[in-house]
Parts: C-alpha cells; sequence; structure tokens
C-alpha cells in the first residue's frame, strides 16, 4: 500500500527475497493468473470434446438437454453469481481492514457455495436413480438416440470436475476464515484472500459457460 | 502499482445485477425459439459478455497490470485454436463417425 500507516506498518509475511509487499503480492497474483490459464486450458479440452460431440451428433444433444432442469441450472447460476458477489466484496472489507466484515463475507460464500452443491447433488441423484450414470453403467432408455450416454458422459464430466472446483473453494475459504480469525490479515496482507477470489471467479465464468450449453438447447 | 484497487459496494452490486440480468435474458431467449444457428450464437455471445464482466470488474482485469491480462488473452487465443485445429480434423473426416 502506498499510504503507509502512522503506526507501525505490519511486515510479519514478507518474505526477505521480495523488495516490498506490493512486490511480492504482484507476483503472487501473476502466478496465480498463470494457474488459471492451466485452468482453463484444463476444461478447454472439455469444451472441445463437448464441441466434437455435438458437431457429430446436433439432434443428441437437442434429445438429451431435455432431461436436465433449466430452473435448477438457473437457481445455480445465480447462486454462483452471488457468491462471486461476496468474495468481491470480502476482498474489499480485507481492503478496508474490515475482519468481521472479511469472516462474514466468507461464511457467506461458503454458504453459496454449499447450496449449489446441494442442488447439483439432488439434480445428479434424480439422474441416477433413472439410471442416467456416465460411460458403459448407462441404462436409461427415455432417449431415443443410441448414443444417449455419450452426452450424459460430457454432462458429468464437465459439471463433475466443476464440483470439484467448488468442493476445493469451500476447502480454500474455510481456510481463509481460520486464517482471518487468527488476525493474519490486514489491508497491507491479504494476498490469499485476492488469489482465492481470483479462483472462485474462474470457477463461476465456467459456470457461466456450462449453463446455456448444457442446460439451454432447445 | 496498479494492484490495490478497491471497487465500492454499490459498484460491485452493480456488476451483480447486471449479471443476474443478462442470465434472465439467456433463459429468456429460449422462450422463443430463435431459428437453429442463431440460438447458440446468441446463448455463446451473452455468455462471453457475462465472462467478460466477470473477468474485468470482478477479477480486476480492467485496473490490473497489462501483463495480467495478455495470460487471460493468449489462453482464450489457444484454447480457439485447439477448437479450431481439432475441427479440421472431425468435421472433415472421409471415414464415418467412430463407435465412441
Amino acid at each position: 500500500m502506498s499510504q503507509t500507516s502512522s503506526t507501525e506498518e505490519k511486515l510479519d509475511h514478507l518474505k526477505h527475497y521480495f523488495v516490498d509487499s506490493d512486490q511480492q503480492f504482484e507476483a503472487s497474483k501473476m502466478g496465480m493468473w498463470v494457474f488459471l490459464v492451466t485452468e482453463i486450458l484444463f476444461f478447454g479440452g472439455l469444451f472441445v470434446a463437448y464441441i466434437v460431440y455435438r458437431s457429430w451428433y446436433p439432434e443428441l444433444y437437442l434429445l438429451a438437454s431435455e432431461e436436465l432442469d433449466t430452473f435448477w441450472g438457473a437457481v445455480n447460476t445465480a447462486v454462483l453469481i452471488g457468491s462471486s458477489l461476496t468474495v468481491a466484496m470480502a476482498i474489499r472489507s480485507a481492503q478496508l481492514n474490515q475482519i468481521k466484515g472479511l469472516i462474514i463475507n466468507l461464511w457467506i460464500t461458503i454458504g453459496l457455495a454449499c447450496t449449489f452443491m446441494v442442488i447439483k447433488y439432488f439434480e445428479y441423484s434424480e439422474k441416477f436413480a433413472k439410471g442416467i450414470l456416465p460411460g458403459s453403467a448407462y441404462s436409461y432408455d427415455g432417449v431415443e438416440h443410441e448414443k444417449a450416454n455419450i452426452f450424459f458422459s460430457i454432462y458429468y464430466m464437465m459439471t463433475g470436475l466443476h464440483g470439484i472446483h467448488v468442493l476445493i473453494g469451500i476447502g480454500l475459504m474455510i481456510w481463509l476464515v481460520f486464517k482471518a480469525k487468527k488476525k493474519v490479515f490486514h489491508s497491507g496482507y491479504y494476498t490469499p484472500v485476492e488469489i482465492t477470489g481470483l479462483y472462485w471467479h474462474l470457477v463461476d465464468v465456467i459456470w457461466i459457460f456450462l449453463f446455456p450449453l448444457l442446460y439451454l438447447i432447445d | 502499482m496498479s494492484g490495490h484497487h478497491i471497487s465500492s459496494a454499490k459498484f460491485l452490486w452493480g456488476v451483480a445485477i447486471a449479471l443476474f440480468i443478462l442470465t434472465f435474458i439467456t433463459v429468456a431467449v429460449t422462450w422463443i425459439h430463435i431459428p437453429s444457428p442463431w440460438n447458440v450464437v446468441v446463448a455463446i455471445a451473452i455468455a462471453v459478455v457475462k465472462a467478460l464482466i466477470v473477468s474485468a470488474f470482478f477479477m480486476n482485469l480492467y485496473w490490473d497490470s497489462k501483463f495480467n491480462v495478455l495470460l487471460f488473452v493468449m489462453s482464450v487465443a489457444f484454447f480457439l485454436l485447439m477448437i479450431g485445429i481439432t475441427l479440421l480434423d472431425t468435421l472433415y473426416r472421409t471415414d464415418p463417425i467412430p463407435s465412441f
């Protein structure tokens, strides 16, 4: 931060190999962006699989996506956008030294992330009960297409990998809450909050694409 | 350094409301059944706008160092390259579609 506080500046977090706090913050953030690049390409492979199979079986996607409930997909989109907002608010609280606000916003975010996973759980279990399982375990005959299992394998891979990312995000934010309670973060050092926020927003961005591509085809 | 932009709470709420409205629009356009290639175009276009809003104003790329913007842009560019080169193969195969 440019404005040095009148009291002594807390520099416990500063590693000796950085010139100052700002350089350390910028380096961490750039490192996170490099990681996010690998994440985009990681999910990118699945999006390519989606596109290739959609170009081969356009009619399959139209039929099979009828099995997905647009309403709950839209609710989950709203839940994730709301959680992106609360994460941004958590970062703002940390920047303003409002540690209580930081913890509250993190808890709301964790709550919204859990809501997302609970809705996903009900969506999955409803499909499992019908025999809509990935790959060769598929045993549902409500979709009149011989390759119906392909759509749902892609669906489970994409939403499943995304769900794992949500779970990891929940874990990271619980860790942030513990750190915040130990008074680790202040306006001069909130790098883990900022970086987890970047990760969480990327998870939101990926869902922003998954929702229309999987649920909104008709 | 540019790394410490602090958005106002009002601004963050505005961004979220814009995203909620776009989510509603992307669902609402499916009710008016746009003919085939264009429904996908519209859905992707709205998703791209939403992704740009999130990356610019929630992930702070708008105020961030240009290098981080470059990283993000390059990842998207290489993703598009991956789609393009794969489709050059799969769209123009003379063999029938494989069994998998």
